[in-house]
């Protein structure tokens, strides 16, 4: 989707050109830069090493789960409450809010899954300076220090993390407002000692700086009524040189260091052809930032939904005089720190802290805070064929011919926004889509499926039923002033309801019921854009930060409304099946926990080498926060890709999570069948081996499911210990198994792929070729090319008659990829349930375990108490780095038959002929 | 009866062939003879006959599975008795999904498959005879209006040439007249030479320059008009020395002699010369009544030079008549030319379509196609916008005539310009059928006209496998 088009209203007409009176390229200027967002620029300005909080030991509580503490800030005397939790498996949780604000500062809700369980904390030691608590059984302790208030989170002798270690903890205080002297008195009362001359002094220091009762940007002015209340602190890190993570942002994997220009930014927005490689904000937010190296990876969860930025910088700074009790402790001044400062416009200081050690260990702690990939249906891990827009039933039914004449898998076809009645979500064009379960019902026929967009924005027309009900509810998001909210989007005027209320969201679940929205049925999914929300006559093209979501204004809630839409609409899809078939739904925007919802994509990004190449580490960065199910717009949204550019991007695609081809209404046709036999077959040809893989892709969201770790992963996640993995942006690994170097260069001869573990082995995928880990290795290439490996060790489950779509080939039998390491053993899984219902919550499902050591290749199941039958069967064992055996033995609980084998002595590949055995038996293969 | 027992025996006999090997077709029995081996089509590989058909791949070209999905690149046969037989890809072979309308694909799966082969035989048989019709008629249709198009080509041809000819004999008649104007002109000249030269002879003293005979020329009549002596005109002297060369009796109106006098009252000299003298001394409306008198209207009353005059004059008329004429009829000859430059099919069966409109209503929009001129797109609401301008044909090279491309429409919001494909398609009438925009600014339309039907077609149809 795009942003602008010349079918908008004239207003928007006017915005257009003078969008597209520049270049093919965002127009920063629409965006603020820190320097622009007062709140940013005023905390940015603080000085390190002057922290103004002091702790106040005396004030300390302590309770078998709970510290509390106050904390003072020196200058102005206002009083702030510390809390702090030691959650089970290893998190430390820090919150800090006003001990008394004048009202309540918002706190995020909906995102953790709970309230997360506590472990016990208890007091080593204390003194005047400071106090020292153990956190859990492990060696680790916190120290509290009273003068500055700093936090050091310490295992053994080594310092892991520490905060305001900088001094730049701020947290603005709500205060009246005193040039309007509403309330005179309210100031004197505030938390100041009038016995304290010096303080008073002190206090009239404070004076009121521009934008903080009233912000203009462009034309927008932000009312402000709250007055300043920002948040910020600082976290060092000592001997870490790498950071990932807060997405989203079209840069690399390892994130820069922001000394010389902007933070990077956290702040949904609707961006019109954004540029790559800068800190600009997207259309989502995940505010977690990871650290890596060698010995441990850790992460910080800076639970905030506001406006949010963060500086990064890397050297020996923050050698802040430790506190007397920390000098036993202090190893090598000289070793490498990244530091980090967190900024929020509004909302309270609560941040988790995430400590490891090992890659793994972060994503079970992230996801035990906010949930897990949600498992979706297999089908969506197919091909998606997409594009704004397949015009009308006509036009649907033709390219899904297409696909069977061209004989090219896929399982989704999309409509865009052209499908409805004049941009009203939940209807359908009269004249082009007058039947659509018929066209539902065609491609049922075929076993596919179908994917309607539907936006928050709601066309505010009298004769609407969806604006009328949400009028007449009081839904809707309300300006400043009392009224509801109205912005311009496609449909032009248009109301946006109040996602963050609970009546709202299951109002609207209840709206995807087959008997509310018309002409659907089961086949028919859902996909939310817009939902930054996108406002086009907003400031930055959102809502403005002064609208009212019942008692909290919008700048509190911003980057969680995209969630929020995408979780009532999950939320639908799952209710109108009575909460039996998994929904799918794809946002745009998303906040930490949209993993437990669906699917994202990168947006609207534009035909070009650059972001092809930086679809890997945008997806990867989503990954690492949780976020598995990822995928850029094949060829690029915007622009027309040149054939080569076409074909490579659907190579690289074909490896990712969500494999979707997608273009902008003012491109030519591009469907896979349109550039001449050659490419129509190299597209073909992809897209066939991503079905081939669907069962490992559906065993690696099974896991992303139970245990949060990425489907698409860095390498550094695999081989922690390798510096030489950890700032690869251009290629990536699918669960643990899969190596994927894509060609992202125009006009590639070859590449360079770097192959991890110096004891391991990869195997190409396409030619059996055996290579050694631990290398760079050279890979020409030709237009077919699209190196993959698959590391010896491991065994993955493929099907290979690849069908009409993924459905079609649910009975079907899987080829088994033993691929043995250097020690002739190997190991894989397989994971089969019905593909698309809840049951596997019920544990109908099957989940094998096969492995392969001293010349037998065995079965067993992993889930003994699931049940699940199977009709597919194995047909083929493929043992990649074998010998040749003399006798091939099966045995099951049938008895014992010998099997038929070849041998390829030049590749050393062993393929067993027809076991035949069911995917759900135990068994054994027997080598002699 | 004689029908149903060779039915009944094709069937006996396809059962059997299905039931030994399953999804070939009988051209292909041969391959498949039992024996104790099989080598694979391709000749790669031999092996065990009993693997034919074991639902694993064996040979690398798919031939041993040809009755099951285990190939990938393999082909299923149906043979859909009562319909056409054709060929699937292997991996549609119980896939749940209906292909073959004999259900042979689906022998292993939940699919209830019906055979649909008798329905489906009997619709297509209707369509193609349907479409035999059409053809026919299309083909009658297409003969008239092939001989229509030689007549009108002929026609054309004839006209372009009758055209040419009238040009040719305009031509001529337009170096007559110039010849003529120029001999008018030069009369004229001579006249008016030899006029002032006895004009210089009666008043040598004002002879030295054209400028100063002029001036005093000028003045006299400014004088002779200015009766009062005031140094200006008004507007009661020149009613009373100012009448029509036409009408030397009527007393010029006030507003008449208004307009003399520029639309003011008075007039001095300086404008005098520059407005009223030049009316005066043209003499073709107004004149100084008396004039014999006058020594200015001298020249104008000369009637040497006023005939001479009036020749020059006749003949310039004349001339432009001859050249607008030939302007015109030129005009006409490179229209017909343009036309008859484009091709209009070997026997210029596309001719009669030069000149026609054909519209469509699709949606809110109403399509107009002007062939070898104009496509354009209206909506119920707005202005009318060009999707394209004649290009050119655009077909295949075997069936150049199948196409045509209309280019350099209006342009697009993100640059290029709109265009439109129109695909002819036989039908025994002429008219737009369908328009479609599958991308931005790039449309399809369907053009049905009898000219498009081709006997090729209807051999096709013959041997259709039915």
């Amino acid at each position: 989707m795009a942003t602008f088009t010349e079918r908008m209203g004239p207003v928007l007409l006017l915005w257009v050109a003078v969008c597209l009176s520049g270049s093919w390229a965002v127009d920063k200027g629409n965006f603020k830069t820190c320097d622009q967002s007062a709140f940013c620029k005023r905390q940015r300005a603080m000085k390190p090493g002057e922290s103004p909080y002091r702790a106040l030991l005396e004030t300390m509580e302590l309770t078998n789960t709970r510290l509390t503490l106050q904390l003072i800030n020196d200058n102005n005397k206002v009083r702030l409450l510390l809390e702090l939790y030691r959650l089970q498996g290893n998190i430390t949780r820090v919150k800090i809010n006003e001990l008394k604000p004048l009202k309540p500062r918002y706190e995020v809700p909906d995102v953790l899954i709970r309230e997360p369980p506590t472990e016990p904390l208890s007091l080593l030691s204390q003194d005047e300076n400071g106090v020292v608590l153990s956190l859990g059984a492990e060696s680790q302790r916190v120290i509290v220090s009273a003068r500055p208030f700093r936090l050091d989170i310490v295992e053994g002798r080594d310092v892991l993390m520490s905060l305001n270690s900088r001094g730049l903890l701020g947290f603005e205080h709500l205060r009246m407002r005193k040039d309007t002297q509403a309330d005179p008195e309210a100031e004197n009362k505030e938390g100041t000692d009038p016995a304290n001359p010096a303080e008073t002094a002190k206090e009239e220091e404070e004076k009121v700086e521009d934008g903080m009762w009233e912000e203009t940007f462009k034309t927008h002015t932000d009312s402000k009524p709250s007055g300043p209340s920002a948040v910020s602190l600082d976290f060092s890190l000592p001997g870490v040189e790498h950071v990932y993570g807060i997405p989203e942002h079209g840069d690399s994997l390892k994130l820069k260091t922001t000394d010389s220009g902007d933070p990077y930014r956290l702040y949904n927005l609707d961006v019109f052809q954004y540029e790559l490689y800068n800190p600009m904000a997207l259309y989502g937010s995940v505010p977690v930032m990871l650290s890596h190296n060698a010995r441990r990876t850790m992460g910080i969860f800076w639970l905030n939904a506001a406006e949010t930025w963060v500086d990064i910088s890397s050297n020996t700074a923050g050698k802040t005089v430790f506190g007397k009790m920390l000098d036993y402790v202090q190893g090598s001044s000289e070793t490498p720190q990244t530091d980090v400062r967190w900024i929020s416009e509004s909302g309270i200081i609560d941040v988790f802290l995430m400590l490891g050690p090992t890659p793994r260990d972060v994503f079970s702690q992230y996801a035990s805070l906010t949930g897990t990939q949600a498992f979706p249906p297999l089908a969506s891990l197919g091909y998606h064929q997409c594009r704004w827009n397949y015009n009308d039933q006509e036009d649907v039914r033709s390219v899904d011919a297409g696909f069977d004449e061209h004989d090219i898998p896929y399982d989704f076809i999309w409509l865009d926004i052209e499908h409805t009645d004049g941009k009203r979500y939940f209807t359908w064009d009269p004249h082009k889509f007058a039947s659509p379960k018929e066209m539902l019902q065609g491609l049922q026929d075929k076993k596919r499926k179908m994917v309607a967009i539907v936006d928050p924005h709601i066309k505010v027309d009298t004769n609407y039923k969806i604006h009328n009900e949400i009028r007449s509810r009081g839904f809707y998001v309300k300006n400043k002033d009392g009224g509801d909210y109205e912005g311009w989007c496609w449909p032009g005027s248009a109301g946006y309801p109040d996602f963050t209320r609970p009546d709202m969201r299951a109002w609207w679940a209840s709206q995807f019921a087959y008997d509310q929205y018309e002409g659907t049925m089961e086949n028919l999914y859902t996909w939310n854009d817009m939902n930054e929300p996108s406002v086009f006559n907003g400031p930055e093209v959102t809502m403005h930060k002064d609208a009212m979501h019942e008692s909290w204004e919008h700048r509190d809630v911003h980057n969680l409304y995209g969630l929020y839409v995408h979780r009532a609409t999950a939320e639908g899809l799952i209710e109108r099946s009575g909460g039996v078939e998994r929904p799918f739904v794809l946002t745009r925007a998303f906040f930490a926990g949209s993993q437990r919802y669906g699917a994202v994509w990168t947006g609207d990004n534009a035909a070009e080498w650059d972001h092809l190449k930086i679809s890997i580490p945008m997806c990867l960065s989503l990954g690492l926060v949780g976020i598995s199910f990822c995928g850029a717009d094949v060829g690029g949204f915007f622009k027309s890709p040149s054939t080569e550019l076409l074909v490579r991007w659907y190579q690289t695609g074909a490896y990712q999570p969500f494999f979707r081809a997608h273009a902008h209404l003012d491109t030519p046709r591009r469907e896979p069948w349109l550039f001449g036999p050659e490419n129509t077959a190299l597209i073909r040809e992809v897209i066939r081996q991503r079905y081939t893989f669907l069962p490992y892709w559906y065993q690696l969201f099974y896991l992303a499911y139970q245990t949060g770790e990425p489907v698409m992963r860095p390498l550094w996640v695999e081989y922690p210990q390798d510096p030489a993995t950890f700032a690869l942006d251009d290629e990536f690994l699918l669960g643990r198994d899969l190596l994927v170097h894509p060609v992202t260069e125009e006009g590639a001869r070859g590449v360079t792929a770097y192959l991890p573990g110096k004891h391991e082995v990869w195997f190409d995928i396409h030619t059996f070729q055996k290579h050694n880990g631990g290398q760079n290795l050279y890979i020409p290439v030709t237009m077919s090319s699209i190196p993959v490996f698959q590391r010896g060790g491991s065994i993955i489950p493929r099907k290979l008659r690849v069908r009409r779509s993924s459905t079609c080939m649910e009975h079907d039998p899987y080829t088994l990829y033993v691929a043995l390491d250097n020690r002739r053993t190997a190991e894989g899984e397989l994971y089969i349930d019905d593909g698309h219902t809840f049951n596997y919550e019920k544990k109908e499902l099957m989940h094998r375990k096969f492995s392969f050591a001293n010349g037998v290749l065995s079965s067993v199941d992993l889930e003994p108490n699931a049940q699940f039958t199977t009709k597919s069967w194995v047909e083929r064992i493929i043992i990649l780095g074998a010998s040749k055996p003399s006798m091939v033995t099966l045995k099951t609980a049938d008895g014992e038959n010998q099997l038929e084998f070849d041998f390829d002595a030049s590749m050393s590949v062993l393929t067993i002929r027809k076991p035949g055995m069911n995917a759900g038996a135990d068994w054994t293969v027997t080598l002699q | 009866m004689r029908f149903h027992i060779i039915t009944a025996a094709f069937l006996w006999a396809a059962f059997v062939e299905s039931r030994k090997i399953r999804g070939i077709s009988s051209s292909y029995k041969r391959f498949y003879r039992e024996r104790k081996s099989f080598l694979c089509i391709d000749g790669s590989k031999i092996i065990p006959f009993e693997q034919v058909n074991d639902d694993y791949c064996d040979c690398a070209d798919g031939s041993d599975e040809p009755g099951t999905s285990a190939c990938p690149r393999g082909r299923f046969y149906c043979t859909n008795l009562g319909f056409r037989p054709h060929y699937i890809p292997s991996s549609r072979v119980n896939d749940g999904i209906c292909d073959c309308c004999d259900a042979s694909d689906e022998y292993n799966s939940h699919a209830r498959c019906q055979n649909t082969c008798w329905n489906l035989g009997q619709k297509e048989r209707a369509y193609v005879e349907g479409q035999m019709k059409t053809l026919d008629e299309g083909l009658r249709l297409k003969q008239q209006l092939i001989e229509e198009g030689v007549l009108l080509w002929r026609e054309k041809q004839a006209q372009l040439r009758e055209l040419q000819r009238a040009a040719e004999d305009l031509q001529i008649k337009l170096e007559e007249h110039r010849k003529r104007k120029h001999e008018a002109d030069r009369l004229k000249e001579q006249t008016l030479k030899a006029l002032k030269a006895g004009d210089r002879d009666v008043r040598p003293e004002s002879s030295s320059c054209g400028f100063r005979h002029q001036n005093s020329t000028v003045s006299h009549l400014f004088q002779l008009l200015d009766s009062n002596k005031d140094g200006s005109i008004s507007l009661d002297e020149v009613k009373a020395k100012v009448v029509l060369v036409h009408d030397e009796t009527r007393v010029l109106s006030e507003d008449e002699a208004l307009t003399l006098l520029g639309g003011g009252h008075q007039m001095d000299l300086s404008k005098f010369q520059n407005t009223l003298w030049d009316v005066l001394t043209r003499g073709d409306g107004y004149k100084i009544k008396d004039a014999h008198s006058a020594p200015g209207g001298l020249m104008s009353e000369d009637p040497h030079l006023k005939a001479a005059d009036r020749a020059a004059e006749w003949e310039a008329a004349d001339l432009k008549k001859v050249e607008e004429a030939y302007e015109t009829v030129n005009m006409e000859i490179s229209d017909l030319q343009k036309k008859l430059e484009i091709d209009y099919g070997t026997d210029w069966e596309y001719l009669f379509l030069n000149g026609q409109c054909y519209k469509l209503k699709v949606y809110e929009y109403m399509y107009t196609l002007c062939p070898f001129n104009t496509v354009s797109q209206k909506s119920t609401a707005g202005t009318e916008v060009s999707l394209g301008l004649w290009g050119m044909w655009a077909g295949p090279a075997k069936n150049r005539y199948s196409q045509m491309v209309y280019e350099n429409g209006e342009p697009c919001w993100q640059g290029g310009s709109r265009t439109t494909s129109v695909t002819l398609t036989c039908g025994t009438e002429t008219g737009l059928r369908s328009v479609k925009e599958p991308s931005k600014c790039q449309y399809i339309m369907d053009f049905e006209t009898p000219v498009a039907c081709q006997p090729v077609l209807k051999q096709r149809g013959v041997h259709s496998e039915l």
